[in-house]
């Protein structure tokens, strides 16, 4: 807050502020997904870099039955969920922001109705794309 | 009352809420063919992820799905940075960073691509 004092200029309301609500939380998980996507992006974008001029030693896999190995490969996998879920859902709430946009949908009773959707929807196809890896993988 | 000092309008604001919906449109079916061809693979792990570039179709779409979102991903941290960072020297630096980090990542991206795409 030091900082607001020196430069004595308002910004947007912080988020502790305010009571939740429906609309109020799609808003702030339409940020925090964008947030977490452009930095996953940036994690795939630099892994194919490494993989084009490292394809001879990448395919050299060590298989270690140590716990330390066990811990990355549980967070990989959490991350890929949470990423996966994060592009679901900034995929739909982005498309119902569009429509916002274009004037439909916005009044109170069908934004809340569609951010429930959105969250519903986002949730399902998560799933779903997990449960067809699993097949897949099993299969 | 305290006057509050307002800061002039820079008349990009326009500019930057068009190219953000744009680029969210054509991200739409990029995202689509990306969900899709990621099925794909996990069909076939061992044999189509070495090739997958060297299809035509996936490095043309991988190249424009890198292009659009980090465009579309650094006018979005732009707007998070003008919202919740108080400082205004802070916040033209965090700006200039994240677009510095997009243009080279994407430039980086694009040459591996390009190069999965000619060597297989």
């Amino acid at each position: 807050m030091s900082d607001h004092k020196i430069n004595n200029r308002p910004t947007s309301p912080h988020l502790q502020i305010y009571r939740w609500n429906i609309s109020s939380i799609t808003s702030i998980m339409h940020r925090l997904t964008g947030v977490a996507l452009y930095f996953s992006i940036l994690a795939i974008a630099w892994f194919i870099v490494y993989y084009t001029y490292n394809i001879g030693s990448i395919s050299e896999k060590e298989n270690c039955e140590c716990l330390t190995m066990t811990i990355i490969n549980t967070l990989f996998y959490g991350a890929i969920i949470a990423i996966t879920f994060s592009l679901y859902y900034h995929f739909c709430n982005g498309i119902r922001h569009l429509f916002w946009d274009i004037g439909k949908g916005f009044d109170l009773k069908k934004a809340k109705l569609n951010s429930y959707l959105v969250i519903i929807t986002s949730l399902l196809l998560t799933i779903a794309t997990i449960a067809t890896t699993i097949y897949l993988k099993i299969f | 009352m305290k006057k509050i000092e307002i800061a002039p309008s820079t008349k990009t604001g326009f500019h930057h809420w068009l190219s953000q919906r744009v680029s969210a449109v054509a991200l739409i079916p990029l995202i689509i063919w990306l969900v899709l061809s990621l099925v794909e693979i996990a069909l076939d792990p061992e044999g189509y992820l070495p090739v997958f570039f060297a299809y035509p179709f996936n490095a043309f779409m991988a190249i424009l799905l890198f292009s659009t979102s980090f465009y579309h991903g650094s006018l979005g941290m732009r707007v998070i940075i003008e919202d919740y960072v108080t400082n205004k020297a802070k916040v033209h630096f965090y700006i200039m960073l994240i677009n510095f980090i997009s243009i080279t990542t994407a430039t980086a991206v694009i040459i591996a691509i390009l190069k999965l795409h000619l060597i297989n």
